[in-house]
């Protein structure tokens, strides 16, 4: 069989031919090589496959602004086709770019503040993080530096405009692959990189279509929601988006239950707060438990959450402490005997202190009297289903429960907490110690420069420079500023008294 | 020599070879029984606690009838359209606890991989409220008032003939909630799916009659339960009979010990034990598969709804008023709701209420019926054999949370069911948790009441409001005095 003579070939079958020497080598050629080729394709394949490899900042603060929580996995855009999108879909954004919507952007950086970076499977994707919604800026006058403030309320962020911007370009024709793949070929030649013919022709316009179809899915999802008042900067419709995780049809919620924007916290020191009622309605009174919920927002999912990058951010605000009032404070003295009288026993011994009888205890809202669509929006219905969240798991949420008020809430940090009240309807301290009558019925969210004598931001101004703020109509349904009123609020002291206890809160 | 050789090597790799299919077999039969059908016992909490166990435990339907948990997870997900309003399991009134992973009555077993079922407490659990500003109070073992029981049955059929029920969308949906290993998913993918979506489809068939769009739904809080006998025990075919009635409390079974009482609305049953094994067998949908195990399990739950006290009315009783209630009470209710005659049958004619109910079921199906349940083995005293024209009046015992009234539940309220028939409210809505302690009886009207409840119309077949005259024609005063007196049973 080795050495077959000519002669004999003829009488051979076709495979035999084949087993030839000559023939042999052109077949182990011809099916080896492809064989070989599609192995090594099917490794790089896998290799991609197995790609998870997120940006890591080994400092904590610079991994609070730019970490990931594991949200690219599931909801990340490609980083590339996320740049370009506000190049092609310039018309559905109130000005340049991102910034336009609010965020907030470091000098060197190309991504804002609250969006982190992952290679994940083949692809450098970007998603939102924690400090998206929960790190902001403070300007000292029109013409000063902002400076970022980490833990506040991101009180510029426009999360609704955000929202209708993905949405409004994933319907235009202008994110279709045609349009984006060349944008982001320019974007890259900008960087000095290139796009590679892989990318260009098949992993760029399979991932657009998918971009697509994802967000006008989760835009059919949003959809009955839209038509209601906008949220402004600073706000978000907590639970209803929460509804969206379960896919309840939002156009069957009961009325009631619609259109609750209610503004971004704080998250400093959640040491103190442990067993206390979180959120603003109070419904859950774990620290842990609450930030995997508040980690949906971010993309995340049960078999997707990075838990180890979480805990470094839990962990730290376990302790990280309020920035201090950068202004000039008056005398104390007598702030501190009014806040004593009136309200340590809601609001906590102090700004670091949060002892107090009621503090962190639900308010019933004929009590409290603020606006009740927050309260509302969150149902008996809603919290069941959320204790069906992260089944399997040992820690299956449990502590989810539908409450008839308000929590009181510690006030660490409260100068930088501004426009104040669950809806931010107030925009200062000073407001919300004057009776609902008395406070502004139209103002602008959304300016970040201070007002040290009102203890909030600048709210009179429609525009600035180049920045326009959100006309915030406390007529409209869910923006009611009544509440927290009367004699035990402090609303009826004397002007120098009320004065006197803002000047004291400045300290906290 | 060599030859013995021979045929020793051959002996050998004969040895070998079936050692080999032996030992492949017992792996394959190991993986199978690991995979589908070894059993973990549910947690202490809920096998330790009685309360939790009525509640939460295992009655052994999950073999049978259990659904693969991340199927049940996903669900209502996948065809919230298909929901009667938005609430994922929630929109079906079922009672459920805040904190708790599924509904009351709703178990969790591991059979080969964690399932879902039902037991007792998904139509024997009752949930109240006594002001808006509150969540609401369960009572395991009370009437299931609120639960659309027939809304879930169309549900699970309706998510299996839609063309999405298939396994690249269950599984993307899946993917989002849990990390099931390769192994799992290959299972879910190509056996679960498949099989469920099968099963769910052969029911379709035997729940023909809730399609029936000139049959009346059953609406909250209701069920055709001989109906259902018929077409899931004896499989006869459909009849256009029908008799929706209130799902009823199951506390305090002591009572039914007196000789002579028999279950049911029409007297259907001679004794709890009869009840709870056919009622438990229709959760299980199949011959029990471990007898011992299942009458021991009907045993503990008999012995513990036997103790079960009814609930305490959770608003103030007017003590004075209620006394006097109690003269009343004797003169004119005792004689059937507190007397020999509590608990056995009352002819037709007497009470006159709608008899639509009494025609869902005859002799022949009790015949028929106690044979089946017979040829599982089982023992019992069973179904009466005898034509029922009539129904059992009631023991009155937490008579409050029993609402609403009369046996298809076509009265929403005490102080209704005092009130001449053809003044009693004609349309209502039932299956709002919201009570109300002046007519007792749970609220009924209203724009809530609407969007939680469904639509009782008593010109509907088998939903009639007549009958029952006893107490209409008292004093105000009296009925006031009755009232606050039925309050403290």
């Amino acid at each position: 069989m080795t050495e077959p003579t000519r002669s004999t070939t003829g009488k051979r079958s076709w495979l035999a031919r084949l087993a030839q020497k000559r023939w042999g080598t052109w077949l182990v050629a011809l099916l080896i090589l492809p064989t070989l080729g599609l192995i090594a394709l099917l490794i790089y394949g896998a290799l991609l496959m197995m790609e998870d490899e997120p940006v890591v900042y080994a400092n904590i603060e610079e991994h609070f602004k730019y970490g990931s929580t594991g949200g690219e996995r599931e909801s990340g855009f490609p980083y590339w086709i996320f740049q370009a999108l506000p190049r092609v879909c310039a018309i559905h954004l109130p000005g340049p770019g991102y910034a336009s919507l609010g965020m907030v952007f470091e000098e060197g950086k190309d991504l804002p503040v609250g969006m982190s970076r992952r290679r994940y499977q083949g692809v450098d994707r970007t998603f939102l993080n924690c400090a998206v919604c929960h790190a902001s800026t403070v300007r000292d006058s029109p013409a000063a530096r902002p400076r970022l403030y980490l833990g506040m309320p991101a009180h510029t962020f426009n999360v609704w405009a955000f929202q209708k911007f993905l949405f409004e370009c994933a319907k235009d024709p202008k994110s279709s692959a045609e349009y984006v793949v060349p944008e982001i070929d320019r974007l890259m030649r900008e960087k000095g990189e290139r796009l590679g013919p892989v990318d260009r022709y098949l992993i760029y316009p399979v991932a657009v279509a998918l971009v697509r179809e994802r967000l006008l899915m989760l835009r059919g999802r949003f959809e009955p929601l839209m038509p209601y008042p906008e949220w402004g900067p600073g706000r978000v419709d907590t639970f209803n988006a929460a509804k969206v995780l379960f896919n309840f049809p939002l156009g069957a919620l009961a009325e009631a239950e619609k259109n609750a924007p209610s503004d971004f916290p704080s998250i400093w020191l959640q040491q103190p707060r442990k067993g206390k009622q979180l959120h603003w309605d109070g419904n859950n009174t774990v620290v842990e438990e609450r930030n995997k919920s508040a980690a949906f927002g971010t993309g995340t999912t049960p078999p997707t959450i990075d838990l180890q990058a979480i805990g470094r951010i839990e962990k730290w605000l376990l302790t990280a402490e309020p920035p201090k009032y950068p202004y000039p404070v008056g005398k104390v003295a007598r702030g501190a005997a009014i806040y004593e009288r009136y309200c340590i026993s809601c609001h906590g011994a102090s700004g670091r202190d949060f002892s107090g009888e009621l503090v962190g205890k639900v308010t019933p809202i004929k009590d409290i009297g603020t606006d009740r669509r927050r309260l509302d929006s969150y149902t008996y219905d809603l919290a069941v289903n959320q204790s069906m969240l992260y089944a399997g798991y040992p820690w299956r949420f449990q502590h989810f429960r539908k409450t008839f008020g308000y929590a009181n809430m510690p006030l660490d940090g409260i100068w930088l907490r501004a426009p104040y009240l669950h809806n931010g309807s107030v925009p200062s301290l000073r407001d919300l110690l004057e009776p609902s009558a008395q406070r502004p019925k139209i103002f602008f969210r959304g300016n970040d420069v201070y007002d040290p004598k009102k203890v909030g931001f600048v709210s009179n101004l429609a525009a600035q420079g180049w920045r326009s703020f959100f006309r915030f109509d406390t007529a409209v349904p869910g923006n009611s500023n009544v509440g927290h009123e009367g004699k035990p609020y402090g609303t009826e002291l004397p002007p120098p008294d009320k004065d006197a206890l803002v000047e004291y809160l400045k300290t906290f | 020599m060599a030859a013995k050789r021979k045929l020793g090597s051959g002996k050998r790799k004969l040895l070998i070879a079936i050692g080999m299919v032996l030992v492949l077999g017992a792996l394959g039969g190991g993986f199978t029984w690991y995979k589908f059908f070894r059993e973990e016992p549910q947690p202490d909490w809920i096998t330790k606690d009685p309360d939790m166990r009525f509640k939460y435990g295992s009655i052994g339907a999950e073999r049978e009838a259990g659904m693969p948990y991340w199927i049940f997870y996903v669900l209502p997900r996948m065809f919230p359209e298909k929901l009667p309003k938005p609430g994922g399991w929630a929109a079906f009134g079922v009672s459920w606890e805040q904190g708790q992973e599924l509904p009351i009555g709703f178990t969790k077993m591991v059979v080969g991989f964690p399932r879902v079922a039902n037991n007792c407490a998904s139509c024997h659990a009752a949930r109240y409220r006594t002001s808006l500003e509150e969540n609401p109070t369960f009572v395991g073992s009370g009437p299931g008032h609120t639960l659309y029981l027939v809304g879930l049955f169309r549900f699970f059929v309706d998510c299996a003939k839609d063309p999405r029920f298939n396994a690249d969308n269950m599984m993307r949906e899946i993917r989002l909630v849990t990390n099931l290993s390769w192994i799992d998913r290959m299972i879910y993918r190509f056996i679960l799916i498949p099989v469920t979506k099968k099963r769910l489809l052969e029911r379709e068939a035997q729940f023909a009659w809730i399609y029936r769009r000139d049959l009346p739904d059953w609406g909250r809080g209701r069920d055709d339960a001989m109906n259902l006998t018929k077409y899931f025990l004896l499989k006869l075919p459909m009849d256009d009979s029908t008799g929706p009635t209130d799902m009823p409390p199951i506390w305090n079974l002591k009572k039914y010990d007196r000789e002579g009482t028999t279950m049911n609305l029409a007297g259907d049953s001679h004794d709890a034990y009869s009840v709870i094994i056919d009622s438990a067998l229709g959760v299980i949908g199949a011959a029990p598969k471990r007898k011992e195990e299942f009458l021991e399990q009907v045993k503990w739950l008999q012995q513990y709804l036997r103790a079960k006290e009814p609930p305490k009315f959770p608003f103030p009783i007017n003590g004075k008023l209620a006394a006097a209630g109690k003269n009343v009470f004797d003169a004119n209710c005792a004689t059937c709701h507190a007397s020999d005659k509590t608990g056995k049958r009352m002819p037709l004619e007497a009470v006159g209420t709608d008899p639509e109910r009494i025609r869902t079921w005859n002799k022949d199906n009790a015949i028929a019926a106690n044979k089946v349940v017979r040829g599982f083995g089982i023992e019992r005293k069973g179904l009466v054999e005898a034509p029922l024209e009539g129904y059992n009046p009631p023991f009155l015992d937490g008579v409050w949370l029993r609402a609403p009234y009369l046996h298809n539940g076509s009265v929403p309220s005490l102080r209704d069911l005092l009130t001449a028939p053809e003044k009693r409210p004609k349309v209502f809505w039932r299956g709002y948790d919201l009570y109300d302690p002046v007519s007792m009886g749970f609220v009924s009207q209203g724009a809530e009441a609407q969007r939680v409840g469904t639509r009782h119309d008593t010109s509907e077949r088998a939903a009639g409001n007549q009958g029952h005259l006893f107490g209409t024609n008292l004093p105000p005063g009296n009925k006031d005095a009755l009232i606050e007196y039925l309050k403290t049973r």
